[in-house]
């Protein structure tokens, strides 16, 4: 069927030379498993960021920004979908054992959705920079992503997170021209966003990751970090807002800004699955999950072969 | 539960392409998960669905023989030398 590597060495020739994995190639166990954990790890993170998204529908304020909303849910519960499917073609797990490991609190996702969204300033700073710092990752994975379904599907995706972090641009500008209030509030958004967000780029790159090795990531983290500072900083600045950094420093000959240092014990935290949020959100999915069995259930029920 | 292969092409000269797939338990519901996780933006005009099942494979063994075919393809570069030292000898 596929293609096969007599070894490891020859497998990273192949990758060396540019060439593209498919799910049918006998590719060695540890790439499998790793491309595998790096695609759960984002389909899990679609779904939980979707189902916080879905927790707004009815808040958002609006026509025009609800129906946005009920859109961008509609994306990340889709992109979900999308990339469960990839993953389970790999042949690890099922998809239902993604789910059911998920909900269960045995697998991850990443750190920003272990926070609670308390306000409307939370949802916007979440669309500017949260989305701001998943286009930029998923950007660096797809560039130059040896595995190609993964790769396929992530064109897709990167679309329409476009479009959400549009959508959260688009949000700030309406909430910076808002009441004193509302500026009041979305200020604290970006108080307690900007370093979870910062913090979804991971420390700096080891000069032996594997994911770099095997072309699932392209860019270091740490460049991708800056990128984002230096995106974000003068922004919030232009619109009158503070970032809660007082180890940000400026260099006006360059014009780059640079972030002070980074505590990393949040993201250790979260990855440990205790962060502020995390058992409500585990709980709450794991209620929906048990409340829609009847439907897995019918649809187990439907007899093989039926034609519509 | 079965697999589906999606296949999505606009109006004009375009191929189908491959999208990706989706696990549905019949045809019916099939067409609508596809529609509802490949199409939300009307990306294509058109939709094929086909049951992984269904698919007829031919693998890499079997395409290789035509990869080495090279007297199928003509390149022009010997009528082009041809012409140059003609060219070059008058």
């Amino acid at each position: 069927m596929g293609r096969t590597w007599s070894s490891m060495d020859d497998f990273e020739t192949f990758l060396d030379d540019g060439g593209m994995v498919e799910v049918d190639d006998d590719m060695p166990d540890e790439y499998r498993a790793a491309v595998f954990r790096f695609i759960e790890l984002h389909a899990n993170s679609e779904l939980m960021g979707g189902l916080t998204e879905r927790d707004w529908i009815p808040m958002t304020p609006g026509l025009r920004h609800k129906m946005a909303v009920l859109a961008k849910t509609q994306d990340e519960i889709g992109h979900g979908h999308l990339l469960y499917m990839v993953a389970a073609d790999l042949g690890v797990k099922t998809r239902r054992e993604m789910l059911e490991d998920l909900f269960a609190g045995r697998s991850r996702f990443h750190n920003v959705f272990h926070y609670p969204a308390r306000t409307w300033g939370d949802q916007v700073a979440i669309c500017l920079l949260v989305d701001g710092a998943a286009v930029p990752s998923q950007k660096a994975v797809y560039k130059d992503c040896s595995y190609g379904p993964y790769k396929r599907i992530l064109k897709r995706i990167i679309a329409e997170e476009g479009f959400h972090l549009r959508l959260g641009e688009e949000r700030v500008l309406r909430i910076a021209e808002g009441t004193d209030a509302q500026r009041a509030m979305f200020q604290q958004s970006i108080d307690d966003w900007w370093w979870p967000a910062l913090r979804l780029f991971g420390p700096d790159s080891k000069p032996n990751d594997r994911l770099a090795r095997w072309r699932l990531k392209s860019e270091k983290n740490e460049v991708m970090r800056a990128g984002w500072v230096q995106k974000f900083v003068p922004m919030l600045h232009g619109y009158g807002f503070t970032v809660p950094d007082p180890g940000l420093t400026h260099d006006p000959e360059t014009d780059v800004w640079t972030c002070g240092p980074i505590d990393w014990e949040p993201l250790k935290k979260t990855m440990a699955m205790d962060g502020p949020d995390t058992a409500r959100r585990i709980a709450e999915a794991s209620a929906a999950w048990d409340s829609t069995r009847w439907v897995r259930d019918a649809l187990d029920a439907t007899p093989a072969g039926a034609v519509a | 539960m079965r697999t589906y292969e999606i296949f999505l092409k606009r109006d004009g000269q375009e191929e189908y392409r491959h999208a990706g797939s989706i696990d549905a338990p019949d045809d019916e519901l099939a067409l609508l998960l596809a529609r509802e996780n490949y199409l939300r933006r009307a990306e294509g005009d058109l939709l094929w669905m086909v049951d992984r099942a269904h698919l007829l494979i031919g693998d890499r063994d079997f395409v290789a023989p035509n990869s080495d075919k090279p007297h199928r393809d003509n390149d022009g570069l010997l009528v082009a030398a041809h012409r140059k030292s003609q060219r070059e000898s008058t």
